[in-house]
């Protein structure tokens, strides 16, 4: 029943987008507006039933109606509420549905709203509302509409016909499979949806950019659909970084980009949208660069498709991909088509996208942004060609080779230094020519930061090269910012401050431009100290045997286990120490879904400016006592999540609508100003959220007072009260060998272990050896009692508030010290220790 | 047009650059893509070349030791055609139909990490290192995917350098 009307209503749907399809072609044929007020109603009414079905699959999530295929492979009864939902578009049916649907929204949002309201979009759809703006934009407006119907009528047919999420299920299980455990995470909300808003959202200038250029309208459609481009490139880039993200807390190998093929897919479409951006900007200021922008959103729109296509078509070796494979021809003749219709068109427009201008220089600001946008035309071509390498060389030369991760950092970080040096040259570079002299702010940030990087340690001179491209394009941006600071302010008598927020509240797209590029080179410092200076250690820990890993001590403790109704939780205790000085508990997790057949680890870490260290804890002996770990120190990590925060605001920034040289009503001017504050001031909150999320408590890190005396070390003096009267003062046993055993007669292994000390003290007892008991926040009559059962004649103290435990950093009972006679710790153990261990000890220290 | 030359140079410039950086580390960092019966066909001249190998994992033939960490596994051959994979009835099928063909040629693979999550029976194992004199490939990294069960096969990049 619910099968059959999610399917009816995707068939309503499709055929909805068709109609509205042809309704567009003939309000231009025909000259009608009716037929115009008719597409219009058909658009709006495609994302109403999409809506639709989405709300009904979601609806089918929440009730668990297994008897849909889909609801019951990527869901179960026991998933959390906020996991059903997530779980809609946890696979390839359920994702393309929710791509269907956001892209009729942003269709409707695109061509049906009233010019008036219309605001960055003045292209009206029925000419009876745009008369006065010329006949012809009526047509880029119609003509955009035809080709988002196909767009969604392509991806809805995909969806109905291909891939149906409310396809019934042969046999109706008592209960789904549920989520794949490695998808319940919070990153993993959003990152898909991010992305697809970012793909379907580069559909909306596709269409424009091909109606203006069949209405031969080809100067202003950057210009009226440059918040799509922006909001697109925005989301493109805050999937990435989410995904990224994800990658870095949930897989636990360590790293944020593998270049899988997938991944790719993701970031070809950022890139050429970036290029788009840059040359958006030069066509708005009557600076040409027309054939580039139609070259640039085909690439784009061409790439989001072929991204579809490798995540689904199977046909590229990829880790991500759905395996699937019955809808890889048809989106390669979607790519055909966009590719060869969109090429031909700009064939056909030649004579009026010619531009007669005057011959610039190379390092000119139209020569820096034409370079900037070759660079990173190339970079995408590289990016491609990896991908596509297999396939490639196998045409080529017969033999399949492989693109692997150092291929793609080889062949790319050169030409993204390259594009890092345009970024710094871009701001000094004048309209004609370079100002030489403007140069010097660059030169001295490039110095400055590939110093301070040279003194940080990071010496290796091709990172030192990237340090310094990475300054001059930080220093050149902060001084053209300061320097309009200043003059505003010196001109107007501001505050600098003030000054600074009146300059980017006026040109938002150029001081949002200059914040990206700082999050942009912030990002690149992250790059460059994870990509040159990795450090990756595999260690097989004892319990309390320290082990060292660049400037960090390891102390594994202990093994603790959960056992939940679907998985057994497994978690290691770590005591990390940074140099001498204990610093922070790590605890990596390992949980093992017995339902999956799979584990998930959930690697512990500890951010810090200058590196992470991250640990994953990948497996253990039958008994506990041995944990092997994978052990990452990965430098300047920090800089690639600020760089993306950065990043991110400044592309809200050139996102939100300026309000300088508009002249508003004033209850309409009050509103706007409101709307800014509630943007502004949810936007730092977001901001806020993200860092708390990334650097704040959590990840498996947390702090004791103080960690226990490492080996080599000075033990801490404390006296107390022996059980006899006397007085026990660590400092007076200089000389002599001592034994600290911290115990509570409530602990069943200090039971274990107490005949073993005893025998031990009565061998060594005599022979200058000092064994100290010291009850934990224990009862004295409880303790008596202990040692009376016992035997146990060695002296013992009450620790009675556990002061000189926490002085020894101790996190349980039992433990035992062994010091030299110098007061230095020789080894402790966590947990029970044997007599044979102790023997051994002593030994070792020349007592006989 | 003095000025469009320039570009122009600029431009030819730049996209030699690029494909100098291709073929140059396509030549020494690119992994040559083989099936275990081409590897096999290569015989001592695939000794110490920078190789992957696909094949379907052998669930019995895994075993691990965390303390070293080692985890050492036999792949059965599979066709690396998609299209060939597909005529065989989806990449499912063949990597079941694999496992279960004892004449199929196989390759024992050791791997000195840890033990990814995703090796398993029936999974598919692309496996980058080099054949070592001892006919055993030595992996410097195991990427694997699982299509039994679950349609997405998940992102998991196992192992590093």
């Amino acid at each position: 029943m619910l099968a059959g009307v999610g399917s009816l209503i995707l068939g309503l749907a499709l055929a909805t987008a068709l109609y509205a399809a042809v309704a567009a072609l003939l309000s231009l044929r025909r000259n009608d507006p009716r037929w115009a007020e008719s597409a219009r109603n058909g658009i709006l009414s495609v994302a109403a039933l999409l809506g639709l079905a989405f709300l009904l699959l979601l609806a089918a999530f929440l009730t668990d109606r297994f008897e849909i295929r889909y609801v019951a492979e990527h869901s179960s009864r026991a998933l959390p509420f906020y996991l059903k939902a997530s779980a809609v578009w946890g696979g390839q049916e359920g994702s393309l549905l929710l791509w269907s649907f956001l892209q009729a929204l942003f269709a409707a949002l695109a061509l049906t709203p009233s010019p008036a309201a219309s605001g960055g979009f003045p292209l009206p759809l029925s000419r009876r509302a745009g008369e006065g703006e010329g006949g012809r934009g009526v047509g880029v407006r119609a003509l955009a509409a035809l080709l988002l119907n196909l767009i969604t009528a392509f991806f809805t047919g995909v969806t109905l016909f291909l891939s149906n999420p409310f396809a019934p299920a042969a046999t109706v299980p008592a209960d789904g499979l549920g989520l794949n455990p490695l998808l319940r995470h919070p990153g993993m909300i959003f990152h898909p949806p991010a992305l697809y808003l970012g793909y379907v959202g580069l559909a909306v200038p596709f269409a424009f950019a091909m109606a203006a250029l069949i209405a031969g309208e080809v100067e202003n459609w950057t210009r009226a659909v440059r918040r799509w481009t922006l909001a697109a490139w925005l989301f493109l880039g805050l999937g990435l970084l989410l995904g990224a993200r994800w990658a870095y807390d949930v897989l636990g190998w360590g790293g944020y980009w593998g270049w899988d093929p997938v991944e790719n897919a993701g970031l070809m479409p950022w890139l050429t949208a970036t290029a788009l951006l840059h040359g958006a900007a030069m066509q708005e200021e009557r600076r040409g660069f027309r054939i580039w922008n139609l070259l640039l959103i085909s690439f784009s729109f061409a790439l989001v498709l072929f991204g579809t296509f490798t995540t689904r078509s199977g046909m590229i070796q990829s880790v991500h991909a759905f395996a699937r494979s019955n809808l890889g021809p048809y989106f390669l003749t979607a790519i055909g088509l966009t590719l060869v219709g969109s090429l031909a068109l700009i064939l056909r427009r030649r004579r009026l996208l010619e531009e007669r201008r005057p011959s610039e220089s190379l390092l000119s600001r139209e020569g820096l942004f034409t370079l900037a946008i070759l660079l990173f035309l190339v970079i995408t071509g590289s990016v491609l060609v990896g991908s596509v390498l297999p396939t490639l060389t196998e045409a080529l030369t017969g033999r399949r080779f492989e693109a692997t991760p150092e291929w793609f950092d080889r062949v790319t970080a050169p030409q993204f230094a390259a594009l890092t040096l345009v970024l710094a040259l871009c701001p000094v570079a004048g309209r004609q020519k370079l100002e030489a002299r403007r140069a010097v702010p660059g030169l001295v940030g490039g110095a400055a930061v590939a110093g301070l990087a040279a003194l940080s340690g990071f010496t290796r001179p091709l990172s030192l090269l990237g340090f310094a491209l990475v300054g001059m394009a930080l220093g050149t941006a902060l001084t053209e910012i300061a320097r309009d600071v200043l003059a505003r302010s010196r001109r107007e008598g501001e505050n600098p401050l003030v000054a600074l927020a009146v300059l980017v509240d006026r040109n938002r797209r150029r001081y949002g431009g200059y914040i990206v590029h700082l999050g942009i080179a912030l990002l690149l410092v992250g790059v460059i100290g994870t990509r040159m200076y990795p450090l990756e250690r595999n260690l097989s820990l004892t319990a309390g045997e320290p082990a060292q890993v660049g400037r960090y001590t390891l102390v594994f403790e202990e093994l603790r286990q959960d056992l939940f109704s679907d998985r057994l939780a497994t978690w290691a205790v770590l005591s990390v120490y940074r140099g001498d000085a204990y610093w922070v508990t790590l605890t990596p997790r390992l949980e093992r879904y017995a339902n999956f057949d799979q584990t998930v680890t959930t690697p512990a870490l500890r951010a810090g400016l200058r590196e992470d260290l991250y640990v994953v804890l990948t497996g253990w002996s039958a008994d506990g006592a041995t944990a092997t770990f994978k052990v990452f120190v990965n430098p300047l990590a920090s800089f690639l999540w600020l760089g993306g925060l950065v990043f991110l605001a400044g592309g809200a920034v050139a996102f939100w609508p300026s309000t300088a040289g508009v002249r508003l009503p004033v209850p309409q001017a009050r509103r706007r100003a409101i709307g800014n504050t509630v943007a502004l001031v949810t936007g730092l909150v977001v901001l806020v959220a993200a860092g708390v999320a990334m650097w704040g408590p959590g990840h498996g890190a947390t702090s004791q007072p103080s960690g226990r005396p490492l080996p080599g070390q000075v033990a801490p003096d404390f006296t107390l009260t022996l059980l006899d009267g006397s007085p026990f003062s660590l400092s007076d046993q200089r000389g002599k060998v001592v034994a600290l055993n911290f115990w509570a007669s409530w602990c069943p292994p200090c039971e274990e272990e107490a005949p073993d000390l005893q025998a031990v003290w009565e061998e060594y007892g005599e022979k200058g050896v000092t064994f100290v008991g010291i009850a934990y926040k224990d009862e004295e009559a409880a303790v008596r009692d202990f040692l009376s059962g016992h035997g146990i004649t060695y002296p013992v103290g009450l620790d009675p508030t556990g002061q000189v435990a926490e002085l020894y950093g101790i996190t349980g009972v039992p433990e035992t010290f062994i010091l030299d006679g110098e007061g230095r710790v020789v080894r402790f153990y966590i947990g029970p220790v044997t007599a044979d261990q102790l023997r051994a000890d002593l030994a070792g220290l020349g007592v006989r | 047009m003095a000025g469009k030359g320039k570009f122009i140079f600029a431009g030819l410039l730049i996209l030699a650059a690029v494909v100098y950086l291709i073929v140059t580390n396509t030549g020494s960092t690119a992994h040559y893509f083989l099936t275990i019966e081409e590897l096999r066909a290569m015989g001592d001249r695939a000794i110490g070349r920078n190789l992957t190998v696909s094949g379907a994992v052998l669930g019995d033939s895994i075993v691990y030791d965390p303390t070293i960490p080692r985890v050492t596994f036999t792949i059965v051959q599979v066709p690396a055609d998609p299209k060939e994979v597909e005529r065989a009835g989806g990449l499912a099928a063949v990597l079941h139909a694999a496992v279960n063909d004892p004449d199929a040629p196989r390759l024992e693979v050791v791997y000195n990490n840890v033990k990814p999550d995703l090796l398993k029976h029936e999974s598919q194992a692309i496996i980058r290192g080099h054949l070592g004199e001892d006919g055993r490939f030595y992996a410097d990294e195991v990427l694997l995917k699982c299509p039994t069960r679950y349609q997405e096969a998940v992102p998991e990049q196992a192992g590093g350098q």
